[in-house]
């Protein structure tokens, strides 16, 4: 029975896993390229979310069309938000860039939430499902799975097959040496930060296809702590390896709930989230760069 | 030191001191501005009184911004509807023998507790308001407490549940919004009532003050009609996915489920449960499935899904009930009160209980001046103690502490796209359907109509 | 600069504090605004501790204030039934806050003061997180249903009193903890301290080299900066709001906030918290009232126009002006 609910368990928090993984990649991307954490990245997700229910419910657009949809909107979004604020804040302290990301999440909730309220809602995409005897995976949820994990793959070859996507990995490894060797290194930060916009606001929509209710402006929020955690267990700079940083997330927190739930007089379900925290805690004391990087320092 | 340095300095920090002192004075005239319908009401009043009180104040820290942003609206736009209905229905509160008009006071506290003192502070003390109503939430209707308390100011509570807030000794606290224990009596006791047969129920809240204070209620009351609990868990706040916890509540095979929370995580309980196919004979879920968004979001998954609600569009409240149980009636009627409140919001929105029972309470608290003919606050509270009476929110009456123990839950159900009420008996609008359709049957469109 | 002249910059400090206090006291229906003010002064005061000198962003620092919170409500709650023990409970509640603060200090030091930059920021709100799910998941400390102790608080030093210290008392201890913040990064500045943070800043490898040990003063400003926010939480949660909700005192929106204040009056200051903490709460209570349900949407862009136009805050630019000028010896 334990054995079966765990492995049940632990299948939907692999599929889970996938998307949040996809939607920490723009967060690592812009950390990588920019070292900026971008504390707005939730709200990012939410415009995804946003654009996912809207597309759906008045035009009955399928969210796999979305998806790139999304993509383009967060591209034009990253190069608004890079050119008007952030460039500015390349050179300025941590903390700069910090408030800055912040104050434009709060922004764009606000702003959604001027246009569209704060109801929870949600839509209902029905294309079936399949029983696996120990669980039921929903056809959407296996179709944000894959698309994720395409995503990733898509990523991962533009780095590092394509000229731009080496430019890119140059400037990560060294901006100065980059500058040398003659990448045009704002460039480079004006499309990395666009792309990781573009990534996130992609991931809004396969998050929906995962959960389609509880849209809101400030359902983003949450996200945006596990993105974190996730990012570190990725190598925060690498954003495939925030891939599998979130298959390894989704896994203990689905996985580790039917463990806890047999210590009485607890509530297992936020144990969970106390052992994501404490892998987290451990993964940076033994080794600060990730989990899964290739790079030592 | 230098003197001319020193004058400098202190020309600078002056300045800091004047612009907090300075930005004082013009605020005063702002609230004016704000409160529609009272200005000119009372110069249109015939018998304009030449002295003594023009107008009665009713302060708010309302939340219109942060995560109670949506029942705070909702608030807002009731208690804009009871004060039209009162100022221009109603003629005013009667008071030493004239009519006195409500207005309204509110600021945004941005469901922030830092927020709520300062404004209580001002409206006790600038705006010299005669009652404050608290923000949503018991954790901010707490903060607002001690000074309200402190201000000797009536505090009236009609987003706060908790029992504990009772507890408390406050002497000028007084609720409107039922206590958290009773949310899930009714829903026990029309099972009970349906299907003597059912013996299995599994509880799964949030793990919040308030929810768990509902789940303290359930329990209690399920053991008391001699249900067995076969699962009792929680999940935190902001919970994203709840799978493994509806794993394992599946696995313990219950007849019927009772929990939530808020309404995000309502809306992915009842979502859930569909993914993984978990049927079960009745589900009712707190905040959540009461709220028109709920149907939304879920389309057809929601069929037969039932909440506890304080208050919802259908109930048979009126003046004719009232008079068949004895209770003075006062305020708009149920159509009235929904006209009124989409003119004060402004746009095509339907009330929900947070509009409903901050209305109420801006009636409850006209009934009291009236019978205390007084706006002082200890001759308004002893009223507000001894009062009962019937609006279309229900009936109302505290106990000593202030808790509201004279109103009713409903429980509603949704039926084929609308929220039929089920529970109690006597305000039924509809049967209630149970066992409610499996989700494989609603994945096929059917809906849960009563006779069928 | 002699030993009585290094320390006028904590008179434009007193000075502002002590025109709060007055505003407070004169104007009708501003204590609370004040009192609010008051907490958002301390807040940064206290996070600028860290923060300022080390420029180490510690974004779970709200568990430090949550700490205090915790110990204070644990003392009402724990004590209340013991009798004669009267305000000395109160006392008992500050040293329980300073020592629970101080231990969760060193446990997150001990973890996290070995990262930087970014990987410090998210390790710390792992600690924060991490311990709000502990105290739910395994029930300590009542887990998520928190205490609300109001009625307590009464039961030891009567209703008249828990009201007076609530809506009074309760700031002014904010006050006297904010000012003492201050005083203590003043101290610091004009110490060993100060200047080895500040090498630290500069460059953390080259301090190293230049043999300054680098751990120890990090340390200590970490558990200075936790120990401050582990009162005002003390004072203006747990008696202010005499209720406890793991939710709430673990939000890292509070370190935002935090965050938002002192960059805003410029980090690493002494007059930066202040100037930060009236400008935020000043306009975000304005805001309030006259947009009421519109304020975040006016006050994210007027955040952004600030970052990029003064990244080094309001005090940071003024700092800079005066410098060299009769001015600049009370500005730092």
């Amino acid at each position: 029975m334990v054995v079966e609910q765990m492995a049940g368990n632990l299948i939907q928090g692999l599929v889970l896993g996938a998307v949040y993984g996809m939607a920490t990649m723009g967060l690592s991307l812009i950390f990588g390229v920019l070292k900026v954490v971008n504390v707005g990245h939730g709200a990012f997700i939410m415009v995804g979310a946003f654009i996912a229910l809207l597309l759906f419910n008045t035009l009955g657009i399928n969210p796999v069309l979305a998806v790139p949809l999304a993509f383009l909107f967060g591209l034009g979004l990253g190069l608004l938000f890079y050119y008007s604020v952030m460039q500015r804040l390349i050179k300025a302290p941590e903390l700069a860039t910090l408030l800055a990301t912040f104050s434009l999440g709060l922004l764009l909730q606000e702003v959604v939430k001027l246009l569209f309220g704060s109801e929870y809602r949600g839509y209902n995409w029905a294309v079936g499902k399949i029983d696996l005897g120990i669980t039921v995976l929903p056809m959407s949820k296996l179709y944000a799975c894959a698309g994720s994990a395409l995503i990733a793959v898509l990523l991962y070859l533009w780095f590092n097959k394509t000229r731009a996507g080496s430019a890119m990995r140059s400037v990560v490894e060294d901006s100065e040496g980059a500058r040398v060797c003659g990448v045009n290194v704002g460039a480079a930060y004006a499309l990395s930060f666009s792309l990781g916009i573009g990534l996130t606001v992609a991931s809004g929509v396969l998050l929906t296809m995962f959960i389609p209710v509880g849209i809101n402006p400030y359902m983003g929020g949450h996200y945006t702590l596990k993105a974190f955690v996730i990012a570190v267990l990725g190598g925060l700079a690498s954003p495939y390896g925030a891939f599998f940083g979130g298959l390894v997330f989704g896994l203990l927190e689905n996985g580790s709930y039917t463990l806890f739930a047999l210590i009485p007089g607890v509530e297992p379900f936020a144990l969970t989230r106390f052992f994501s925290f404490l892998m987290l805690l451990i993964i940076l004391l033994i080794r600060p760069t990730g989990l899964l990087s290739e790079k030592r320092t | 030191m230098n003197l001319r340095v020193f004058k400098r300095l202190m020309l600078i920090v002056a300045a800091v001191g004047f612009v907090l002192i300075g930005c004082q004075k013009p605020e005063s005239k702002a609230p004016e501005k704000k409160a529609e319908t009272a200005a000119e009401k009372t110069a249109a009043a015939p018998d304009k009184p030449a002295a003594g009180l023009d107008k009665i104040l009713i302060g708010h820290p309302a939340c219109l911004s942060g995560k109670y942003a949506k029942a705070g609206e909702q608030a807002v736009g009731g208690i804009k509807a009871a004060l039209d209905w009162v100022n221009n229905t109603y003629g005013g509160v009667t008071l030493g023998g004239r009519k006195v008009p409500l207005e309204y006071i509110y600021y945004d506290c941005e469901s922030a507790k830092e927020a709520v003192t300062s404004l209580i502070g001002r409206l006790a003390m600038s705006d010299k308001v005669h009652v404050v109503f608290s923000p949503y939430s018991s954790g901010l209707t707490l903060r607002g407490a001690p000074v309200t308390e402190a201000n000797k100011i009536l505090y009236m509570d009609h987003g706060g549940a908790s029992n504990a807030i009772f507890r408390q000794g406050f002497k000028y606290i007084v609720q409107t919004i039922g206590p958290a224990t009773s949310y899930h009596q009714g829903t026990l006791n029309m099972i009970k009532a349906t299907d003597p047969a059912a013996k299995k129920v599994a509880l799964a809240y949030e793990d919040s003050e308030f929810a768990k204070m509902v789940m303290e209620g359930a329990r209690e009351h399920a053991r008391k009609l001699g249900f067995e609990i076969v699962f009792e868990r929680t999940y935190p706040k902001g919970v994203t996915d709840l799978t493994p916890l509806l794993s394992a509540l599946k696995a313990s095979n219950p007849d019927f489920i009772l929990g939530g929370g808020h309404f995000e995580d309502g809306q992915l309980f009842n979502r859930q449960m569909a993914d993984l196919g978990i049927d079960t004979k009745a589900l009712s879920l707190i905040a959540a499935a009461t709220l028109p968004a709920f149907y939304e979001a879920l389309t057809n998954m929601a069929e037969g899904v039932m909440g506890p609600s304080h208050w919802e569009y259908g109930v048979k409240y009126s003046e004719r009930e009232a008079k068949k149980v004895g209770l003075q009636w006062i305020g708009p009627s149920q159509d009235e009160f929904v006209a009124l409140f989409k003119k004060a919001v402004g746009k095509e929105m339907i009330p929900d209980y947070h509009a409903a029972e901050a209305a109420a309470q801006v009636l409850a608290y006209t009934l009291a001046v009236e019978k205390a003919n007084s706006v002082e606050v200890d001759p308004v509270r002893a009223a507000l103690g001894d009062l009962t009476f019937m609006s279309f929110y229900g009936g109302w009456d505290v106990d000593d502490t202030g808790m509201q123990v004279g109103h009713t839950m409903v429980d509603v159900q949704w039926q084929n796209g609308e929220r039929v009420i089920v529970w109690p008996p006597e305000a039924q609008t509809g049967k209630p359907v149970y066992p409610m359709p499996t989700f494989a049957e609603k994945a096929q469109g059917k809906k849960a109509i009563a006779g069928m | 600069m002699n030993r009585v002249t290094q320390y006028y910059p904590i008179l434009p400090v007193l000075l502002a504090y002590a025109i709060l206090f007055i505003v407070g006291q004169t104007v009708s229906g501003t204590w609370q605004l004040v009192a609010t003010l008051l907490f958002y002064c301390a807040m940064g005061q206290a996070f600028n501790i860290f923060l300022g000198m080390t420029g180490y962003v510690d974004f779970g620092y709200v568990a430090f204030m949550g700490m205090g919170t915790y110990g204070m409500a644990l003392a009402i709650t724990r004590l209340a039934h013991l009798p004669g023990l009267g305000a000395v409970v109160i006392v008992i509640g500050f040293g329980l806050a300073l020592l629970m603060a101080t231990l969760l200090s060193l446990a997150v030091g001990a973890v996290a003061l070995r990262l930087r930059g970014a990987y410090f920021a998210i390790a710390t709100i792992g600690v924060n997180e991490g311990f709000r799910f502990l105290i739910e998941g395994a029930r300590i400390w009542n887990g998520a249903e928190g205490m609300i102790f109001t009625a307590q608080l009464v039961n030891i030093v009567g209703s008249e009193r828990a009201s007076r210290l609530m809506t009074y008392w309760a700031d002014v201890m904010v006050l006297a903890i904010a000012v003492l913040a201050a005083a203590v990064t003043l101290f610091y500045m004009r110490n060993r301290v100060g200047y080895a943070l500040t090498a630290l800043r500069e460059d953390e490898d080259a301090a190293k080299v230049m043999g300054i040990n680098v751990t120890k003063y990090k340390i200590i400003a970490f558990i200075t900066s936790a120990c401050f926010a582990g009162l005002v939480g003390a004072a203006s949660w747990a008696l202010k709001t005499p209720y406890v909700f793991p939710p709430e005192v673990f939000e890292i929106h509070y370190t935002v906030e935090a965050i938002i204040i002192v960059m805003l009056g410029g980090a690493g200051t002494l007059l930066g918290p202040i100037v930060g903490g009236l400008i935020y709460g000043i306009s975000k209570y304005y805001l309030s009232i006259f947009l009421p349900g519109l304020q975040l949407l006016v006050f994210a862009p007027i955040i952004i126009v600030i970052i990029v136009m003064f990244p080094e805050g309001v005090v940071g630019v003024l700092k800079n002006r005066t410098r060299n000028t009769a001015l600049g010896r009370f500005i730092i």
